[in-house]
């Protein structure tokens, strides 16, 4: 295939098309055009759809990459470079994130014009989604930090707009709000790191830091004292930390639910706490050789575990999917920290299927019975059938049951938790990330089960709803995007073996592929890599890659591999997580199904009650550090603005202008009027009184007169 | 013994005496003598000076010409009285004030 | 010897001429006592050898001027001469008035000093010659000086002079009334 213009940019171009048609004759399109978004995220899909079938069934090949730059601006003078370059990197692992998100998109957009058809905000939401589409393409295909966060940028605008959607309320304002400006504050952090290898190298592409990392370039250089590597690292995944919804900066994902349920399903399910956890994978060379590893496996560790405590006692659906969200983002970089690369990223695929397939079948519940807290549903097993089992089957994916995607994922991620935590030779500190890990896991089983049985099974709660409830009906808009993505829910599309752990290979080494081909950046390949110009002509020469082949790799990107005690930790570690997953299951079961053990909540008042206030992070943040600590400054600053300087500065001059004013005023008056006018007058009056007196017209006074002034002269006359 | 500064201080005097009548009288002839006496002072000096110091007679001539000065001076000066006495029918220095002010 | 005692006499006659002609009140005698005092000084000339000069001085001075002098006295009421008005400090002047004498003192004084300053740079740094019994005549000297080298302060003095008569005649004359 050849990789050009035309090959490329539809991917990201098709969706821009869209929101620039609907931003302007949305409103005058049928159906206020959401058939076009959905059409142009189906032509990207396409597009995506080749770039993956000629690298997965192609190429195959791990090493294989495709980058194309073009130059932005180029501000060359003398000495003074400064070249900025765009361009596309695509991977393996971008093939495979761009499949994942232009299909799982055309999907919500399908599923959205059913669900928004009567919604008085049907035009804006498609005006917005297909631009964050386009935002979230453009993103995976970037090849610099820059461009990355240009669509970083344009996606948190999205979120905003999409979250406060319904402007009209003032909590979608507030939450919009607090979405944006908390990511700001990693965002601000992501720059940082950005000038910081800048700096060092004077680009950020990708493989220019590769490339800087295998030439040692990074090596001794420190900025206030820290290693810039760790430094640069540690900004940009605070970048990441804002928008994937890590520990502390989470707490805007709760909040956002207050937009509409489909675009929650992209924008937190799918594409924009994913685009975090993407930025760690490619990133992750800079954090190894920062030594910060350590430190994003114990953020997600703790986000991980706090997160499904969060979700144990929510009574709201969608709170508790969102919770979920921040628990499953959490293992994902639980997965980046202890090295286990591969499975992170394939827990980032698989999370976005089924969370996507997740929140659109609670908007279909909501839709279907217009009320949301999960107390007052129950039953609705028979009334929405097909909602029921795409639900469940997602369900039976994210808590980690065997044969489902999710399983293979996280299992794989626990294991070499695992291994990082007890055998790799860390500190014990360490062992607190897969403890927390197999504790969340199982937190997250039971709380998934809790909002399946609360929602579909038991008795109905609320007959009143139960009643009005519409039925369902297979309906290629409402249904089938569910049925699709639970398709995909399955395991043995990503592995070969139906458990993950290779412990019965079925169909041969091909099956393995997205082990295979994704594999942590090896940064000595990208040393000599010479440019290619992006343009409608394919340059590349014809390398021919070696194919890849399933050679016992473990997948294990983190410190002292080996082998054996790694395949030991693996085998572990799925014991426990099935351990877990069914005693999870089973406990939920027990508690909302027999009754037979009554609800914790019930023993633990105030803990549940810390539970349900989130932990009091929204109370410490806006109470205690905006309230207190940022407006108490900006009193003081704006105090000192007005009082101190206002007054002294700019009013004082006005008193030094009166006072000016008054000595001139005074001068003139006395010294030039009085002195000086009527003074001259008067020295005119007194001489002319002396003068009178000297003209006296007496000829002998003139004598005297005459005498004396002679024998001056002859006086002063020196003889 | 005589010498340069006898004859001086006789100068000296006559000039001193001759300043005081012109300031101390009233009547306007009486001014006109003191500056007789003033010029004879001068004349005086010139001639004691040609004596004693140049000896030349440059001081003669120059007494010479005092002399016909004098007498000049004085005929038009008197004239002036008598047309003054003929006008202000008086001859006190103090009515002489025209130029006042 | 004769030098001597005509200088002494020629130098009392003129010294007590001069305060004559200061202290009298009546001007006739102011006259006369000028006239005094200008013999006098001829008396000083012959003394320094000035004849011509001497001889000049009487004739011109005491047969012209004083005579004129004496005249203008006449014509202008001298004996009935009383004054009117008032002097500096508003006094009725008399001859014997105060303030006018220490004015006169008072300039006296000042020029006196101020002689003393010229006579003292000047008069010891002189040689003091003395007066001796013979001198040379001086006229013959003196007409070819005239005629030589000051013949130009000659023929202006007679211009002078010219002019004084002719002025002298016109500002007098009688006016028809």
């Amino acid at each position: 295939m050849e990789y050009t213009i035309g090959s490329i940019a539809p991917i990201f171009l098709a969706p821009v098309l869209a929101f620039v048609i609907n931003a302007f004759i949305g409103n005058k399109l049928p159906r206020k055009g959401d058939w076009l978004a959905t059409l142009s995220i189906f032509v990207s899909f396409i597009y995506s759809a080749k770039i993956f079938g000629d690298f997965v069934f192609g190429k195959f090949a791990t090493d294989y990459f495709v980058h194309k730059t073009f130059t932005w601006f180029d501000l060359n003078y003398g000495d003074f470079v400064f070249k900025v370059d765009m361009g596309v990197y695509i991977d393996n692992m971008a093939a495979i994130m761009l499949l994942m998100v232009s299909g799982v998109a055309t999907l919500i957009h399908l599923f959205s014009t059913w669900y928004m058809d009567h919604d008085e905000r049907h035009g804006r939401f498609f005006t917005f989604l297909p631009l964050f589409t386009s935002a979230m393409l453009g993103l995976v295909l970037s090849d610099n930090l820059l461009s990355l966060f240009i669509f970083w940028e344009i996606m948190g605008f999205c979120s905003y707009s999409l979250i406060g959607i319904y402007y009209e309320k003032e909590k979608a304002g507030d939450a919009s709000l607090k979405a944006f400006m908390t990511t700001r504050v990693g965002d601000v952090f992501l720059l940082l790191g950005m000038v910081a290898i800048w700096m060092v190298i004077g680009s950020v592409g990708y493989v220019d830091i590769y490339a800087a990392i295998a030439e040692g370039k990074f090596v001794g250089q420190t900025v206030l004292g820290i290693s810039l590597a760790s430094f640069a690292g540690f900004c940009i995944f605070m970048g990441g930390m804002g928008k994937s919804a890590q520990f502390p900066l989470h707490v805007w994902l709760p909040d956002a639910m207050m937009g509409p349920t489909p675009g929650s399903a992209l924008i937190h399910a799918a594409t924009m706490v994913a685009a975090g956890v993407y930025l760690a994978l490619r990133m992750y060379p800079l954090m190894v050789i920062g030594d910060l590893t350590s430190f994003i496996a114990i953020i997600g560790a703790i986000t991980a575990f706090g997160a499904a405590t969060i979700a144990l006692v929510q009574s709201d659906i969608k709170a508790v999917l969102a919770f979920s969200t921040i628990s499953q983002l959490g293992y994902m970089m639980i997965g980046v920290g202890v090295g286990s690369y591969n499975a992170a990223f394939m827990h980032l695929i698989t999370h976005a299927v089924f969370k996507a397939c997740l929140f659109l079948s609670a908007g279909s519940v909501i839709h279907s019975i217009h009320e949301q807290e999960m107390p007052k549903m129950g039953g609705l097993r028979k009334k929405l059938p097909y909602t029921f089992f795409a639900m469940m089957c997602c369900t039976l994916a994210i808590a980690g049951i065997p044969f489902f995607s999710g399983f293979v994922s996280k299992d794989r991620i626990l294991g070499d938790a695992l291994y990082f935590g007890f055998m790799a030779g860390q500190s014990p500190l360490m062992a607190i990330v897969p403890i927390l890990g197999f504790a969340g896991a199982g937190l997250t089983a039971f709380y998934m089960f809790r909002m399946m049985f609360l929602t579909f099974f038991d008795k109905p709660r609320d007959h009143h709803i139960y009643d009005h409830a519409h039925d369902e009906h297979l309906d290629a808009r409402s249904n089938v995007p569910l049925l699709i993505l639970t398709v995909f829910t399955l395991g043995f599309w990503y592995c070969g073996t139906l458990t993950g752990q290779s412990f019965g290979k079925v169909f041969g080494e091909k099956t393995e592929w997205f082990k295979i081909l994704v594999e942590a950046p090896k940064v000595e390949n990208f040393v000599n890599h010479s440019r290619e110009e992006f343009s409608t002509v394919d340059t590349r020469a014809g390398v021919e890659l070696e194919k890849a082949h399933y050679h016992h790799q473990t997948g294990y990107a983190g410190p002292n591999p080996d082998e054996h005690k790694i395949h030991t930790a693996h085998t572990i570690g799925a014991i426990l997580s099935i351990i877990i997953a069914f005693s999870g299951v089973f406990i939920a079961f027990l508690m909302y199904i027999k009754k037979s053990v009554k609800p914790l909540s019930g023993k633990f008042p105030e803990f549940t009650k810390v539970l349900q206030a989130k932990y009091h992070f929204d109370e410490l943040y806006v109470g205690i550090i905006i309230q207190k600590g940022l407006l108490g400054l900006n009193r003081f600053l704006a105090w000192f603005d007005m009082g101190v300087y206002d007054r002294f500065a700019v009013d004082g001059w006005a008193a030094v202008n009166r006072t000016l004013f008054r000595a001139s005023k005074w001068f003139d008056n006395v010294i030039v009027d009085a002195i000086g006018v009527d003074g001259a007058g008067v020295a005119v009056n007194l001489f002319n009184l002396v003068l009178r007196i000297v003209q006296s017209g007496r000829i002998q006074f003139y004598f005297v007169m005459l005498v004396v002034v002679l024998a001056s002269y002859i006086w002063t006359i020196n003889i | 013994m005589i010498n340069l500064i006898s004859y001086l201080l006789i100068s000296l005097v006559l000039f001193f005496v001759g300043v005081t009548v012109m300031v101390a009288r009233k009547n306007i002839v009486a001014i006109l003598l003191g500056i007789e006496l003033v010029l004879n002072a001068a004349a005086l000096n010139f001639v004691a000076y040609s004596k004693f110091v140049t000896n030349n007679l440059d001081g003669h001539i120059f007494s010479l010409f005092i002399i016909v000065v004098a007498a000049a001076e004085a005929a038009v000066g008197l004239a002036i009285v008598i047309r003054f006495f003929q006008i202000k029918e008086t001859v006190h220095i103090d009515e002489a004030t025209s130029l006042r002010n | 010897m004769f030098i001597h005692i005509l200088f002494i006499l020629s130098a009392t006659l003129t010294l007590a001429g001069a305060f004559g002609v200061l202290a009298t009140k009546n001007i006739m005698h102011s006259c006369i006592f000028l006239l005094a005092s200008l013999i006098g000084i001829a008396g000083l000339y012959a003394t320094m050898g000035a004849d011509f000069v001497a001889v000049t001085q009487i004739m011109v001075y005491v047969g012209g001027i004083v005579i004129l002098m004496l005249f203008a006295v006449m014509l202008t009421g001298g004996k009935d001469f009383v004054s009117k008005a008032q002097n500096l400090l508003g006094l009725a002047p008399s001859m014997g008035n105060k303030f006018t004498y220490s004015m006169g003192l008072f300039v006296g004084l000042v020029f006196v000093l101020t002689n003393a300053k010229l006579l003292w740079s000047v008069a010891f740094s002189m040689s003091s010659n003395e007066v001796t019994e013979a001198y040379p005549s001086t006229v013959n000297e003196l007409g070819h000086l005239l005629i030589k080298d000051h013949v130009l302060a000659f023929e202006l003095s007679s211009v002078l002079l010219l002019g004084a008569l002719v002025g002298a005649a016109i500002i007098a004359r009688p006016r028809k009334q």
